[in-house]
């Protein structure tokens, strides 16, 4: 490639070589011929050239016009374009007029390529980098919620972590569903880095996907190409749909006498606030314990003996020692004794520094609970631009810091991010531009997500509600110990289940690390009038440590190197360890593209671009990690390590993928268009005989609104329609068969891998339908945009779960049919507009159907991931992509109701686990969104909202049975606490019937003989709720839908003219406020979008953080 | 000049990028292994597989009540299915242990004899992996009764067919039968690969012959001929020392030191304390082995179970002994005290000659001097009118039955094997069981949706898929 780089620099001193020529300053205000307001942001441009500025927030431009060119365009979204010849004057002011018949919006399309709007055949839409940056977040994918219809974006609660984001549906059974992330035409990667066990509740940390790198506070506009038509000559990435991201390039600033050099300073500061609504709601009436199977009064107790020398034990070693009552220390649920004030020893009466060492407490819930442990979160935001523009060109550079403190004790992110972006003008044929990012993230203290070694599952399904949460910080900050609540026995002080929820945050905590380097350098050269050349050069590059920690102390847990090919299956117990991923990316693409554009006649004209790209990608990694413990405490390195280095894992990988394109473009009088495509893409990843695809798309377009002029009320009308096919090749080394070497044993240990690849694969071939009508009406106040659109995928390349019979898990294939329809739908309004206020409405709806249509012959399910319950998630032929499998309900035949043994009282359920009991697909999804200015104010709320899907909670499924929650300590529907044992009129006998004091309580449903059931339960005992021998898994599905306040934000513009004596040119004050509201959910306790992170497993929700509401305040300085 | 160079860089581009498939490799796993690497990986998951405490893939020392569980006692009541217990261990047995004897073997034969080496090396190395084999399936037979088998290990067959559970035990007679008989005792194989018997194959053939003894004791009630003739066979041939048990040896380090070290000492957990219905009989007889199969309890310090299948406080009761958690603790696939059983079972059946009572006494012997008991104790149990075979109560199965269920101790799987053939000892289902005692474990949940026609056929010819389904050598 280092040909390639080589032309450019030949091109670059080519350009040197021009000769600036003789030009003049020309300026002027450009307003509205309606209200004779100012227009910002209009387009001011040379005609012939690519010279160009943009008017400010005054309605100014100031442009350097070459002597030898006369004409200036100017050019706004529905405004008639304006073309003025120069005269004598160097002061040019124009007056615009609105145009309700053309719409010359300008839109970046695949490839970087500005396209008319109105031409497209194609759904797109845009979102202002204003409008993503008004929250300040860790995460910018985040602000798109709601924004864009068809787009659904997941987040969830983990402290920096992933989003989902998904276009029209899953498309790949197995593969990336994730749309892909362009930043000014260069494909930004946008891994994730989580590992298997982590997306299935295993033990691990969301490490955030890549694309939360990129700086909303660079963002100038985000447009969003949802359908293959639109994305087809990005070729197989791009299946998913593009999220093409604009960034702000420099503009020259009037009003200022710095020669037009802009400085902006913005800055902003966060706090958050736990919604309890998100968390749990913890019963007060009971204590630690599984039930009355210990001893003491109601068998609720522990009984120790307390020895002269302070020590305890079990047995009385010293003769004559009265025995005491202990809480049930090692018991992780609160399902003991009620509290009624009886001085007991309780887990701070072990250890000799507590204050209540070897004192009794009393017996009660504990003042504090848990919510106490979370922090308010903090973010700061500072951004410091500079900008300006030339006759030449242009420039700006921004830094920007963010920080943040979680929710966690010890949890801090830090983005530092400093971007330079330019335009040199080289000469009147040759245009040279670059753009870097650089940037360091650095976090720590990232919260563990899944069920095991959660501090958050401890919270939500294993807790002793006599715990004060305070008294455990109290005990960590004095000690610095792990003095723990779940000791082993208070006569072995040592953890059993759980840490001091202290200790784990300030002892085991995580850190990672990500230097990341993104940028292109690119020239345009113009040949003829009608014939340019583009090539560019760019590069996304990063490298990335993770470290995790175990001190020594803690409970022991999974941790470190284990066999599968990630390293994080089977993973050895430790009690302490440390371990580290290394990973490094690197992306290059190089392009080359001839652009042409002519009009061939009066009526028609032709674009085209023939092209070409060739992508490499590098992906290396190497896991490490101590095996046995660590030798010396707090000493986090390998060396440490206690016992010899267990084998590392290892990945290297090269991708490489040569493309080809060619697109043609042919314009009809303004309102006819028809666009056609073909890319032929060669990859590395496919077999050396087979590895070239080609797939076309083609669309047109027709203005129908062209042909009624005259029809006011329509401002413009128009129909479209697409075909695109999208080929995909398969990941890194699908083909060959390697053994796996596994930790010796004495000698080299192998084994056969548990995947067997598959040298024939095929390219995956998306093939999608779209059509469209857009229409706005009365001078666009009133305007739709509908979508329809019908996706198959074919060939899928599949991971396939095989029977282990085979002696494999998995065969990697080619098979299997996706199928996705749906509906989207844009309707902007603006109900009302006067001089001095506006108000503009704007909704997002979209549905998706999505459908298995089929797998390999003679299998109709593929497990796509299993969890902790027994639940698994699965793509089944006939059902949508995401079906939750479990035990269910007996349903009577006649009525319907739920089946209940009258023996018992329990619900029955299936014995079979491979029932449908719930689709994690939503039915659809949307936003609303209303903004109102008045003068200098604006105010907006943006309501987002998700119907259907459904979501299994391990937190009830447990917690409901180790009594945390309050549903488990209710008065029961004979007055008595539901808890208190089953009594009978005649005690002893079934037959006599249940007495008025009896506890317990009766299932709804019907007994097999279709009587109402009429059975007690009794609830004395761990298990009577929640997940052990009573409930299917379907009992804990809940539906996901949610309608959310998303935010509301006010901001206001400080007059010009108080400003008029300062060295500031503006100010901007705006105040949001954030996840406000969640004005409808129906699963309880918790947020119903917080999974385990972004990828293919949702619908599974364990031990996740709640949602905080967060205020922010903005200010916005232009000096 | 300016299209020239545009024309020039295309042709550049173009012309560049080539060798494009060479990238698409795995440069950091290997293409090539030895065989014998492949035969080391699948003996340390069998040895795994059999031996784990784990709860989600191995409860048979709570099933025949060894062990029952404290807090968390689902296990204990025969929850199979809340953690796919079967499905971890089939996947083990067939992916980890069978796929990787297969490929072992594969690559062995395409290796050829090593340089330096006699044929007959290579002989024994193949016998060897046959015998694993033969071990291998005849657990899954054990343990679920009709599983692929012909089809099986093949990944061009995505939906392989379920044999006969009773053919194929024949066939795996068969092909034991043939295995001993490559031995050839006075050459090496595997060395230092094979971390049971260190490749001397004289032990390997009393293995494969103890192993051919059992199989033959298992076909007892479902093929009486062949069951004597087989036993009849072998009987002379078997294991005949402790110093010959067939041990697997577990190094200190994880992942490879013992997962009964790793799931009760490195997990930091107290799951598991010993069940009161086998230490009540263990206390009955004052049985020497007490001291090394669990520890005290109390005060004065006394060995106590708990509750089998309820809730246990840990503190309260005996644990497992120290010695057994120990990482480098052995697993056990075979040893003399098994050995002696299956005779004195083979000799009231007519299959062997001496008398049962002589096998039943060498037995004894074996597992309390094996376990590290005197002389004297081992007399004076033996002495014990409710331990004598003469005087012990009940039948020939209810003596031995009882008998061979405190020596298999730590062995949970062969122990359940046992229980299912001789009945004995009688064991009762807790009060809160989800089920019957499991007789069998059901087909994996992923059989249902991977393979299902064939798991529901299969299902149906043993009778139910179902725990309580009597397999084809469970008569009674």
């Amino acid at each position: 490639m280092r040909k390639f780089t080589m032309i450019l620099a030949l091109l670059f001193f080519v350009g040197l070589q021009g000769v600036l020529a003789q030009s003049r300053d020309i300026s002027g205000v450009v307003t509205s011929s309606e209200d004779n307001t100012p227009i910002p942001g209009v387009t001011v441009q040379v005609k012939g050239t690519t010279l160009g500025t943009a008017t400010d927030v005054d309605g100014k431009y100031s442009l350097s016009v070459p002597d030898k060119y006369k004409v200036i365009i100017f050019s706004y979204v529905g405004m008639k374009p304006f073309e003025m010849t120069l005269g004598e004057s160097n002061t040019v002011n124009i007056s615009m007029e609105t145009n309700v018949l053309y719409m010359n919006e300008v839109v970046v399309t695949a490839l970087g390529i500005p396209r008319e709007k109105k031409s497209l055949g194609y759904a797109t839409q845009e979102v202002s980098g204003a409008d993503v940056n008004m929250v300040k977040q860790d995460n910018f994918v985040n602000s798109l919620q709601g924004q864009i219809a068809g787009l659904n974006i997941t987040t969830n609660t983990n402290m920096g972590g992933s989003a989902n984001v998904l276009m029209r549906g899953n498309k790949s059974l197995t593969g990336d569903n994730q749309a892909l992330f362009i930043i000014d035409g260069v494909p930004v990667n946008n891994d994730i880095t989580n590992s298997r066990a982590q997306e299935q509740a295993g033990t691990g940390y969301d490490y955030g996907n890549a694309a939360s790198d990129i700086n909303p506070e660079d963002i100038e506009s985000i447009n969003v190409l949802k359908g293959s038509a639109a994305s087809a000559l990005y070729g197989s990435r791009a299946a998913n749909g593009v999220i093409m991201i604009t960034t702000k390039k420099g503009k020259k600033t009037l009003g200022t006498k710095r020669s037009g050099l802009g400085v902006t300073f913005n800055t902003s500061a966060s706090i958050g606030f736990v919604d309890r609504k998100t968390f749990v709601d913890y019963q007060d009436q009971y204590g630690a314990g599984y039930g009355a199977y210990y001893y003491g009064p109601g068998d609720f107790w522990y009984e120790r003996y307390i020895n002269p020398d302070g020590t305890i034990t079990v047995d009385p070693t010293y003769e004559g020692q009265p025995s005491s009552l202990w809480v049930v220390t090692s018991e992780d649920a609160s399902y003991g004794a009620p509290f009624d004030g009886r001085p007991v020893y309780q887990w701070d009466a072990v250890d000799p520094q507590s204050p209540n060492y070897l004192k009794t407490t009393p017996w009660q819930n504990a003042a504090n609970d848990p919510v106490e442990f979370f922090e308010k979160p903090l973010t700061f935001t500072n951004t410091l631009s500079i900008e300006n523009a030339f006759k030449n060109g242009n420039y700006r550079l921004s830094y920007t810091n963010f920080t943040q403190n979680g929710l966690l004790p010890n949890s801090k992110l830090e983005k530092n991010s400093v971007m330079l972006n330019g335009t040199w003008n080289v000469n009147d044929w040759l245009t040279v531009q670059g753009y870097g990012n650089y940037s360091i993230n650095n976090a720590k203290g990232r919260n563990s997500t899944g069920y095991n070694d959660n501090i958050m599952g401890s919270m939500r399904q294993w807790w002793q509600t006599n715990v004060d949460i305070l008294q455990q910080k109290d005990m960590y900050d004095l000690t610095k110990r792990n003095v723990t609540w779940n000791y082993s026995d208070p006569s072995d002080a040592v953890p059993i289940y759980w840490d001091n929820p202290y200790w784990t945050r300030y002892q085991n905590y995580e850190t990672d690390n990500r230097n990341r380097f993104i940028g292109n350098v690119s020239g345009t050269a113009k040949i003829t009038e009608w014939l340019n050349i583009f090539g560019r050069f760019s590069v996304d590059t990063y490298s990335e440590l993770q470290e995790e920690r175990r001190a020594v102390g803690s409970v022991a847990g999974t941790f470190g190197i284990g066999t599968g090919p990630d390293g994080s299956l089977t993973r050895p117990d430790a009690e302490s360890g440390y371990m580290r991923r290394d990973i490094r990316y690197s992306e290059y693409n190089y392009d080359l593209m001839a652009n042409f554009n002519k009009n061939l006649s009066n009526s028609f004209n032709l674009k085209g671009i023939l092209g070409m790209n060739i992508r490499k990608t590098n992906y290396s990694r190497l896991i490490s990690a101590t095996s046995g413990g660590l030798s010396v405490p707090e000493l986090y390195s390998l060396q440490n390590s206690k016992g010899p280095l267990p084998l590392s894992k290892e990945l290297a990988s090269e991708v490489k993928v040569l493309g080809m394109y060619a697109s043609v473009s042919l314009g009809f009088k303004n309102y006819l268009y028809l666009d056609g495509t073909i890319r032929r893409d060669q990859s590395s990843t496919l077999p050396k005989d087979n590895n070239a695809y080609p797939y076309p798309s083609v669309a047109a377009s027709f203005i129908f609104s062209q042909l009624t002029p005259n029809a006011k009320w329509l401002s413009f009308g128009k129909v479209r329609l697409n075909y695109a096919e999208v080929g995909n090749s398969p990941g890194f080394d699908q083909l060959i068969d390697n053994y796996l070497i596994l930790s010796p044993i004495n000698s080299l240990t192998t084994a056969v891998p548990t995947t067997q690849k598959n040298p024939d694969l095929k390219p995956e071939n998306t093939k999608s339908v779209e059509g469209g009508l857009e229409m706005y009406f009365l001078g666009r106040r009133l305007g739709f945009d509908l979508a329809l659109y019908n996706t198959t995928t074919v060939n899928q390349i599949l991971p396939l779960p095989v029977s282990t019979s085979t002696g494999y898990n998995i065969k990697i294939i080619n098979a299997g049919e996706i199928k996705n329809s749906g509906v989207e739908l844009a309707l902007n309004a603006t109900p009302v507009k006067t001089k001095n206020f506006q108000w503009n409405v704007a909704l997002n709806w979209a549905a998706n159907k999505n459908e298995v249509v089929s797998l390999l012959d003679g299998v109709d399910n593929l497990q796509l991931g299993r969890f902790q319950g027994g639940v698994t998630i699965n793509a089944m032929v006939g059902q949508p992509y995401g079906v939750i499998y479990g035990t269910d309900y007996i349903y009577h035949d006649a009525s319907g109701e739920k089946v209940i043994d009258p023996a018992n009282g329990q619900y029955l359920k299936t014995s079979t686990s491979d029932n449908v009991i719930g689709n994690v697909n939503p039915d659809w999804t949307g936003g609303f969104m209303n903004t109102f200015t008045f003068k200098n104010w604006s105010l907006g709320f943006l309501i987002d909202f998700q119907k259907g899907g459904d979501i299994f909670s391990l937190d009830l499924y447990y917690g409901l049975a180790t009594g945390l929650y309050e549903e488990t300590a209710y008065t029961n529907d004979l007055g008595n606490p539901v808890r208190d044992p089953i009594t009978y009129n005649t005690p002893g006998d079934p037959t006599s019937g249940y007495a008025s004091n009896s506890g317990g309580f009766v299932n709804e449903g019907v007994n097999p003989d279709g009587n109402v059931n009429t059975t007690r339960i009794a609830a004395a005992n761990y298990g009577a709720f929640g997940y052990r021998r009573g409930l299917p898994n379907k009992a804990f599905v809940y539906d996901a839908s949610f309608v959310k306040l998303r935010h509301i934000s006010l901001s206001y513009n400080i007059p010009a003219k108080a400003l008029a004596k300062t060295f500031i040119t503006g100010i901007t004050i705006t105040a949001v406020a954030s996840n406000v509201w969640i004005m409808f959910k129906n699963l309880p306790h918790a947020d119903p979008e917080s999974g385990l992170g972004a990828g293919n497993l949702q619908g599974y929700s364990t031990g996740s953080l709640p949602t905080t509401r967060d205020f922010s305040l903005n200010l916005r300085f232009t000096f | 000049m300016k299209n020239i160079l545009a024309i020039l860089i295309i042709f550049l581009l173009f012309s560049s990028c080539n060798k494009l498939d060479e990238l698409n490799q795995n440069i950091k796993d290997p293409a090539t292994v030895p065989g014998e690497s492949l035969f080391t990986g699948a003996q340390l998951a069998v040895a795994n597989g059999i031996t784990t405490p784990n709860v989600n893939r191995n409860n048979f020392r709570l099933y025949v009540q060894y062990w029952t569980e404290t807090t968390y006692t689902d296990e204990s009541n025969y929850d199979i299915t809340s953690r796919p217990i079967p499905g971890n261990f089939w996947n083990i047995l067939y992916r980890d242990v069978l796929m990787n004897l297969k490929e072992s073997a594969k690559v062995l034969a395409e290796t050829g004899t090593l340089p330096g080496d006699a044929p007959a090396v290579l002989t024994n190395k193949l016998a060897i992996v046959e015998v694993m084999t033969v071990y291998g399936y005849s657990v899954l037979v054990e343990t679920f009764g009709n599983v692929p088998y012909t089809q099986a290990l093949d990944p061009d067959i995505l939906l392989p067919a379920y044999d006969d559970g009773l053919t194929i035990y024949k066939d795996l007679i068969t092909r034991l039968n043939k295995a001993i008989l490559d031995m050839d005792q006075a050459q090496a194989s595997f060395g230092s690969a094979d971390n049971m018997y260190h490749g001397n194959v004289a032990q390997w053939y009393k293995f494969a012959n103890s192993l051919k003894l059992r199989m033959g004791m298992v076909l007892a009630d479902a093929d009486n001929a062949l069951a004597a003739t087989t036993v009849a066979e072998a009987a002379d041939k078997v294991i005949m020392s402790n110093a010959d048990n067939a041990l697997f040896w577990y190094i200190s380090s994880q992942p490879n030191n013992n997962p009964v070290n790793e799931n009760l000492v490195k997990s930091g957990r107290n799951d598991f304390v010993g069940a009161n219905t086998f230490i009540d009989v263990m206390n009955d007889l004052a049985d020497p082995r007490l001291e090394f199969y669990f520890t005290t309890a109390g005060d004065p310090p006394v060995y106590v179970g708990g509750e089998y299948g309820a809730s246990n406080d840990f503190s309260q009761f005996s644990h497992v002994a120290p010695a057994l958690t120990e990482a480098e603790y052995p697993a056990i696939f075979f040893d003399l005290a098994e050995v002696e059983f299956l005779l004195a079972e083979g000799a009231e059946r007519g299959f062997v000659g001496g008398t049962a009572a002589e096998h039943y006494n060498n037995a004894i012997t074996a597992s309390i001097e094996a376990y590290g008991g005197t002389a004297d104790t081992i007399a004076a149990y033996l002495a014990d009118p409710k331990v004598a075979y003469a005087t012990a109560t009940g039948t020939w199965q209810q003596k031995i039955g009882m008998q061979k269920w405190i020596a298999l101790y730590n062995r949970g799987f062969d122990a359940w094997t046992s229980y299912r053939i001789l009945d004995f000892p009688v064991l009762v289902a807790p009060p809160d069981a989800v089920s019957v005692l499991p007789l069998r474990l059901t087909y994996p949940i992923a059989e249902q949706t991977l393979n299902g026609a064939n798991r529901a056929a299969a299902g149906a010819a043993i009778g139910g898929d179902d725990v309580g389904t009597k397999l084809f050598f469970d008569k009674n």
